[in-house]
């Protein structure tokens, strides 16, 4: 884009691509700065007062869902390869997953909920796997 | 006659039953109506051309309804038009008025749904022909409009344009879409992941990605400490009453007329109708205060114009054959799995199919009020669920919603990764995600806008000039910007 007035661009179609991008860019440039500006002093006695993340979180749970959700990702496809068009990556990834993410939320473990939390990760990827993969032929990891 | 015979008893079971699995799809947070729709699409092959669409538009309604239910409920949008039902529904909640504000909800989705349908039916091609005549400069400033309606929403108005611009940035990742006239080249993509981002990010992978996985990772830090008390949320605390209604005739009448016109605009649909009426009544009101505080009219606004956009978002689609939302998107490939071509010449050609989508909306609007009006308690019973069974649940119907999405992409399922670990860093620096999330899902049409423009006026000027709803359209920005500092000026005095 070439301005031949203040008003009046040429636009040249090989780099148009880059024209709305870096308009936005710089926007966003300027509003940071204002931002910046005007609360400033805030962000300041906030970065200088506050407790640092992740202090003062529960780490174990936080920490655990992200942990767990990366494994869960990962293992799918592969557990699916050994697998190829079954779905079964999906469905016997997600059984252990909920059943560690249902451990791990739990407030008070003990025999009674341990097996809420198993019934709950047998059930709900058995039925999901089966309408979705089974039923509808959807494609499942 | 030849109407008659495709109403059968099929037909109607159809409509039905879409409209009760699209509530549940709805009803649970990260199912949308777009994935009901998606889902049940395949089933049509065998359906034929009305009685598939009989389906497919319950699950439209019945999608778009339920998302109201964990909006209000969990303060997690079924849908993305459901954002701003959280902002009072969920207050209410909190008050013990969840089953009061189900059935407020459930009210102006009918009433909504219903005056959205009769514009459809009644002023469809003359409401096609006013928006065929906007050209891209006015698209442009609609956006841009919407956006500075969504800002001005937020509780700072400059954070929520740096959110609002942050989300148009981030949606330009990827190709300039060379289906829309773009150069097809790639920016703002590293090299290594130019094979999965030329695209850009998927939309409903960001959305289940912020409102879905972001919750879950800010309620596991806090310990999931909540759980029992969500247990004891009196869904059935306050009596609802019609009265509730009164004084709200105008709003009523206004959000269900701003759904049904932002659904009419290509593009401009979803979750931008809910906030746009709910901030047109926030502007209003008398008490501007008590919005975001469980006020009763908040939630008429959102509903009824996130109902209204279902009749709207219909019309570019049956006149233009351009969705006017991501759900409407899908029902093209209904169209083509029947071998019809959606446009112009559509309602013309098939008077009998036209006749046959607008009864089943009606019935459809009908069904969806009867059901959740006396289902409500046991469909709210996804609240009642604990956290430690119903979170692991949700975490594994985003991922098959964003892995199903495309068709099995794997690289959608990190998309939900990235994005809700954003969305909860943007909790921790209170980025506003509303805004972002318009700016990401209008960002590339409101590029292909600017750029042509520019590309055929040569000059900035045009965007003020070019017609007298370009001007109105900028007075109307004016005026959006100026409330917001207006109201920000007003609440600095009362703190100081």
């Amino acid at each position: 884009m070439s301005f031949d007035s203040p008003f009046h661009v040429t636009v040249d179609f090989s780099s148009s691509h880059l024209i709305f991008p870096t308009i936005i860019a710089v926007i966003l440039g300027v509003l940071f700065i204002s931002i910046l500006i005007t609360r400033g002093s805030t962000i300041l006695a906030t970065v200088t007062n506050g407790t640092w993340w992740p202090a003062g979180i529960d780490h174990a749970r936080f920490f655990g869902t992200l942990a767990l959700t990366v494994i869960y990702f990962l293992a799918m496809p592969s557990v699916g390869d050994i697998f190829p068009n079954t779905g079964l990556g999906f469905y016997l990834c997600s059984i252990p997953y909920l059943f560690a993410l249902s451990t791990l939320f739990l407030r008070e473990r003990n025999r009674r909920t341990l097996m809420i939390a198993g019934a709950n990760a047998l059930i709900a990827p058995s039925v999901v796997w089966y309408i979705l993969s089974e039923l509808f032929n959807i494609s499942l990891p | 006659m030849e109407l008659l015979s495709i109403l059968s008893p099929l037909f109607f079971g159809l409509v039905a039953a879409g409209t009760v699995v699209g509530i549940i799809f709805g009803a649970i947070p990260g199912m949308t109506a777009t994935m009901a729709v998606a889902v049940c699409l395949p089933l049509t092959y065998s359906l034929g051309l009305e009685n598939g669409l009989a389906l497919l538009l319950g699950l439209y309604v019945g999608g778009i309804s339920g998302g109201l239910v964990p909006a209000i409920l969990l303060n997690i949008p079924g849908t993305p038009s459901s954002i701003t039902t959280t902002l009072d529904g969920y207050p209410m909640t909190q008050n013990g008025e969840g089953e009061r504000a189900l059935k407020i909800g459930i009210t102006s989705s009918l009433v909504g749904g219903l005056i959205s349908l009769a514009a459809l039916y009644l002023f469809a091609p003359a409401l096609a022909d006013f928006a065929i005549k906007f050209s891209y400069i006015e698209k442009f400033l609609i956006i841009f409009f919407a956006l500075t309606v969504m800002a001005a929403l937020s509780s700072s108005l400059l954070i929520g344009i740096f959110s609002g611009f942050l989300g148009i940035f981030i949606s330009l990742i990827g190709a300039y879409d060379i289906s829309r006239g773009g150069n097809g080249e790639l920016r703002l993509v590293p090299e290594f992941l130019e094979y999965y981002l030329e695209s850009g990010f998927s939309l409903l992978p960001v959305l289940i990605g912020l409102f879905g996985l972001a919750t879950i990772l800010i309620d596991a830090e806090h310990g999931m400490k909540d759980a029992k008390e969500l247990s004891k949320i009196k869904i059935g605390g306050a009596p609802f009453k019609l009265s509730v209604f009164k004084g709200q005739i105008i709003n009523l009448i206004r959000s269900s007329s701003i759904g049904t016109f932002v659904g009419i605009l290509p593009g401009v649909g979803g979750s931008a109708a809910s906030i746009l009426a709910y901030s047109q009544e926030k502007n209003f009101s008398r008490n501007p205060d008590k919005f975001g505080k469980g006020a009763p009219e908040g939630v008429i606004a959102s509903e009824s114009a996130n109902n209204g956009l279902t009749g709207g978002a219909l019309v570019p689609l049956l006149s233009l054959g351009i969705p006017g939302d991501s759900t409407t998107a899908i029902l093209i490939g209904a169209f083509t799995l029947q071998g019809i071509q959606v446009g112009p010449l559509f309602i013309g050609n098939n008077p009998i199919t036209w006749d046959a989508m607008i009864i089943a909306m009606l019935v459809a609007n009908i069904v969806m009020f009867l059901v959740m009006v006396f289902a409500i308690r046991h469909l709210a019973k996804v609240v009642t669920v604990p956290k430690n069974i119903l979170f692991p649940i949700i975490l594994m119907m985003c991922v098959v919603g964003a892995y199903t999405i495309n068709y099995g992409v794997m690289f959608d399922v990190w998309t939900l990764l990235i994005f809700g670990l954003f969305g909860y860093l943007a909790h921790k620096i209170r980025l506003e995600i509303a805004p972002f999330i318009i700016g990401f899902i209008l960002g590339p049409s409101a590029e292909i806008y600017f750029v042509k423009s520019l590309e055929s006026f040569g000059t900035f000027s045009i965007f003020f000039t070019k017609s007298w709803i370009a001007v109105l359209l900028w007075v109307l920005i004016a005026v959006s910007i100026a409330f917001s500092i207006s109201v920000a000026r007003k609440k600095k005095r009362i703190v100081d």
